[in-house]
């Protein structure tokens, strides 16, 4: 009898163990519930606070901290409804045109489409994939710079690669700017898609606005079934929708390619082929990419004229960033062969652009490619950059700005780019030893980011190096680096004269009491730009140092220091005629009335003072 | 409520052996934090132990003792425990138990704060010295404990580890677009809900109690440079750096304790153990008697009131006074001083 049940027992045992783990029998019993809550009715609205942020473009905070950063908005509000400029926000790096009037900016790209607005961007993922039918954006601060918001079909916490990603826009407009800095809840009228999403894109651009945007919580509402409102929508088939896709990027000139009997219809091309083949060449460089990809599908002449690789100098398919994929940029790989600005910034994510198909187009095309950006190109890897090393022999501009999954080893190759001029690694992963070889074989640098590179152990060496070997550097950021001393400071600056714009912000190891700001002045004549935000030290005889040394000044930052008077500011003013940008936020001894007055004595200085009420 | 859900597990599996795996997983799991717990006790412990139980004895014989020897274990480490807090005090200006913004006692500050897996306490004394400079000194430590109680919120510390709360939220002060200024005291509390441990950091001359029993069992360390100067965190103005007291947070004094259902924590700043004797902090506590959170804030309340009414008394010998007299100060009296108290029992989690 017992040996009977212990038998039994022991049967039960070995069902019960491969029943699985109490892990996998919890998850199914969760996905039981979800199973039943999906059977409640249609109108119920799941409302959710974004779960987790997920990747972004840039960031005023630190890598380590949670102040200004963009993981801020995840959750709930931390301000709202409050306004003001509070460390619970998320906010970007740059707003209005500060930052592109500098030498150091980019070149624009010819081609952009009208619509596309978008400097930054921050992706956010929620816990449950709902049909959207509302998303709501607490702005605490300066709102008005959301122009796009997405969604994704990728849920991005499922563990299954991500196959076949669809983006749709549920919103997008112009760039605004509200009348007051004052909080608000934005919410505008979203477009209605045909599949549940758990992750939301917003692009931004602040270039409106009067100081830096700062974000509180994202909500995301929507019903777990497909609301029927979206069903009848569905065969409808949207003209703007069409006129805007992209898909025939993918197979551009493929119809043509194969077509042997052309030159029977060749005859008809009307008076075009009367006009100069330059001419036609000068209307079409107007177009946008894909209305260039299109034209070339109407007749044979203008085939040959849109696939002409005159016409593919610059190329920024960043616009196109959702839809491009490795068969996209085999595609164009034959007419850009004399490609030399070519802007990759935002592709390439969730799988679309392989190392293969990079390298097959870079190979192609690299060969006088000048300018190359690609920040926040997760696809890229130590291989990719390798490629670039090897096939793009004249490059002189690369950016790789948070490309922040960009494993450190692989930064050394950019050494082999002996032209480079210009080189941003803001929110990389770059190491000591790959930025000093840089600096010692890339001797003709005229620009450099260094802004939060974290990884980067000691900034005096750095400076020092760069003294040495970088002597025509104009332009350096240093944002937030966390150790450049007076010593480090002291040799970049006696060593870089040509120096014009230094980013100091928020290095708070550099101590004015060495008097290594006023050697600073006094060391570059040419200075432009100096940010020395939230330096506590920076003082009257600073700023009076800048106001004899620096007439050339344009935009100075100087947040939070209490030891910088009226007095002071009002003789850099006086004596440095072209300043543009004068940031004395949180500057104790500077009150708003010392602000009003100035600014009504020099009206053409944007001087920005911010509060927390 | 353990051993209601386990139990189920063993006696279905003699009953009904075939649909035991179906009918298994709500009811085991039904009533369970989706924490895991579950999964380590009857994966390791308790499965196999029934097991042995039921083969080596009569089938209802080891039922009964499955169950003692389920409920046994479940009694000692199964429940996570939590923390019932109220907070009360007075600010020095007779800005009486009212909190000016967020939680603020005059210069005091504290926080309470819960994640999924700890319940967290601070509190901070902001050292007035600072009202000379022209500096609020409340708004130091303030800023410092509700940076403190974001941390917590969000997750961004281990319980074990009360001392890199402080450490972070001292550097968020540093990467606050306002120039900060001033110093504060600080001490947190962390209750570990599933190892029942309580971890603790002290930095100057706030402090907590453990009482159990009508005894204290357990309490922070002071730490004083000299005769009222506490260790202290602080952000100097330029040029001053060598002249203010600047401890690191790293120098907190830290500690963790196994706490019990049912004991209290008292934690609270120096204005309460300055100016009230242990023997009469636990004669108060004595009258707690249930662990309802407005019992609680009753006796916080009483507690805060008697030492504040000691503080203004000029002819009490408060400890403060009684520690001068060590120092060689002739002093009476209470000390008027900012009060904050937060009370705290030890009770068995809820959602």
């Amino acid at each position: 009898m017992l040996t009977l049940l212990s038998m039994f027992y022991y049967i039960c045992l070995r069902r019960r163990s491969r029943s699985g783990t109490r892990g996998e029998a919890l998850t199914s019993r969760r996905a039981v519930e979800s199973g039943q809550r999906a059977v409640l009715p249609v109108s119920v609205e799941v409302e959710q606070y974004a779960k987790e942020v997920l990747d972004f473009s840039s960031h005023y905070g630190s890598e380590n901290s949670m102040s200004y950063t963009m993981w801020n908005l995840a959750g709930s509000p931390n301000v709202y409804p409050s306004s003001g400029d509070f460390t619970q926000t998320a906010v970007f790096r740059a707003y209005g045109t500060w930052w592109e009037q500098c030498a150091s900016a980019p070149q624009r790209f010819r081609r952009i489409p009208n619509g596309f607005h978008s400097q930054d961007y921050i992706e956010l993922g929620f816990e449950e994939p709902v049909y959207p039918t509302a998303v709501e954006v607490f702005e605490t601060y300066y709102p008005g710079a959301i122009v796009q918001i997405m969604a994704c079909s990728h849920n991005p916490f499922s563990q299954s690669p991500p196959t076949d990603v669809r983006w749709e826009v549920l919103w997008s407009g112009e760039p605004t700017k509200a009348l007051t800095p004052q909080a608000r809840q934005f919410s505008p009228k979203i477009k209605h898609i045909n599949f549940p999403t758990n992750l939301l894109r917003l692009e931004f651009n602040s270039s409106l606005l009067d100081y830096y945007t700062e974000l509180d919580a994202v909500i995301l509402r929507g019903v777990k079934d497909m609301p029927m409102l979206a069903l009848y929508k569905m065969p409808l088939i949207d003209i703007s929708d069409l006129s805007d896709s992209e898909e025939e990027l993918s197979d551009v000139g493929g119809p043509f390619r194969p077509r042997g009997d052309g030159r029977h219809q060749s005859t008809g091309s009307g008076y075009f082929d009367k006009l100069p083949y330059e001419l036609i060449q000068l209307i079409l460089s107007h177009l946008t990419l894909p209305d260039l990809c299109r034209l070339a599908q109407s007749c044979r002449l203008l085939h040959q004229h849109c696939c002409d690789p005159l016409q593919y100098t610059q190329l920024s398919l960043q616009p196109y960033w959702p839809r491009l994929s490795d068969a996209s940029l085999g595609h164009l790989q034959s007419r850009c062969t004399l490609l030399q600005r070519l802007n990759l910034s935002w592709t390439g994510n969730r799988g679309a652009l392989t190392l293969s198909g990079f390298s097959s187009f870079m190979k192609a095309c690299g060969l006088s490619l000048v300018c190359l950006e690609m920040s926040c190109c997760h696809f890229l890897n130590e291989a990719c950059l390798e490629v670039i090393a090897q096939t793009c022999p004249a490059l002189q501009e690369l950016n790789l700005s948070s490309c922040d999954r960009l494993h450190p080893q692989a930064f050394t190759h950019i050494s082999k780019l002996p032209h480079l001029r210009r080189l941003v690694l803001y929110r990389t992963k770059i190491e000591q030893t790959a930025i000093l070889s840089i600096l010692t074989f890339c001797t003709e640098l005229k620009h450099l980011n260094l802004g939060s590179c974290v990884r980067i152990e000691d900034y005096d060496v750095v400076a020092s190096m760069l003294a040495a070997r970088s002597r025509s550097l104009r332009s350096l950021d240093m944002w937030r680096c966390r150790n450049l001393t007076d010593r480090g400071l002291t040799e970049l600056v006696s060593g870089c004269r040509m120096l014009e714009e230094l980013d100091l912000g928020w290095c708070p190891t550099l101590q004015s009491s060495t008097g290594c700001f006023q050697q600073l002045a006094r060391n570059l004549p040419r200075l432009r730009k100096l940010f020395l935000t939230a330096n506590r030290t920076v003082c009257d005889s600073d700023i009076e140092e800048l106001a004899a040394c620096c007439p050339s000044l344009q935009h100075l930052d100087i947040l939070g220091t209490r030891l910088v008077s009226a007095g002071s500011l009002k003789k850099l003013l006086q004596s440095c005629p072209g300043l543009l940008l004068l940031d004395v936020s949180f500057c104790s001894q500077i009150d708003i009335r010392v602000v009003q007055e100035l600014s009504g004595l020099f009206p053409n200085v944007a001087i920005k003072k911010s509060f927390t009420q | 409520m353990v051993v209601n859900g386990q139990t189920p597990v063993c006696t279905r599996s003699f009953v009904s052996g075939d649909n035991m795996s179906v009918r298994r997983e709500p009811s085991g799991t039904g009533r369970a934090e989706p924490n895991g717990r579950i999964k380590a006790d009857s994966q390791t412990g308790l499965y196999p132990e029934t097991r042995r139980q039921g083969m080596l004895s009569v089938l209802s014989y080891g039922r009964l003792v499955a169950r003692a020897v389920l409920g046994g274990l479940s009694q000692t480490d199964g429940r996570d425990y939590s923390l019932i807090t109220a907070s009360y005090g007075f600010g020095k200006d007779f800005r009486k138990g009212i909190l000016k913004k967020g939680m603020c006692y005059g210069d005091d500050a504290c926080f309470i704060a819960r994640n999924r897996t700890a319940d967290v306490l601070g509190v901070a004394d902001g050292v007035g010295g600072w009202r000379d400079y022209g500096v609020d000194p409340s708004q130091f430590s303030a800023t410092l404990m509700r940076t403190c109680e974001r941390l917590v919120k969000e997750g961004r510390f281990t319980p074990s580890n009360p001392v890199g709360i402080l450490t972070s939220g001292y550097y968020e002060l540093l990467q606050n677009k306002v120039p900060l200024l001033g110093s504060s005291t600080a001490c947190i509390v962390v209750l570990d809900r599933r190892s029942h441990r309580l971890h603790t950091c002290n930095l100057g001359d706030s402090g907590f109690l453990v009482v159990r029993g009508g005894e204290v069992v357990h309490r922070s360390d002071e730490q004083q440079h000299y005769f009222n100067t506490p260790f202290q965190l602080s952000i100097a103005p330029p040029g001053a750096e060598g002249v203010v007291l600047s401890d690191s947070p790293e120098a907190a004094d830290s500690s963790s304790f196994d706490v019990q259902l049912g004991d209290i924590i008292l934690t609270a700043t120096d204005g309460l153990f300055d100016n009230m004797p242990d023997y009469m902090i636990l004669q108060e506590l004595k009258k707690l008697k249930t662990t309802n959170y407005d019992s609680i804030l009753q006796t916080a309340q009483s507690i805060a009131k008697q030492a504040h009414d000691l503080a203004y008394d000029p002819n009490y010998m408060s400890p403060f006074a009684q520690f001068a007299c060590d120092n060689g100060l002739n002093v009476r009296g209470g000390k008027p001083d900012d009060i904050t108290v937060l009370l705290s029992i030890v009770a068995e989690y809820t959602d």
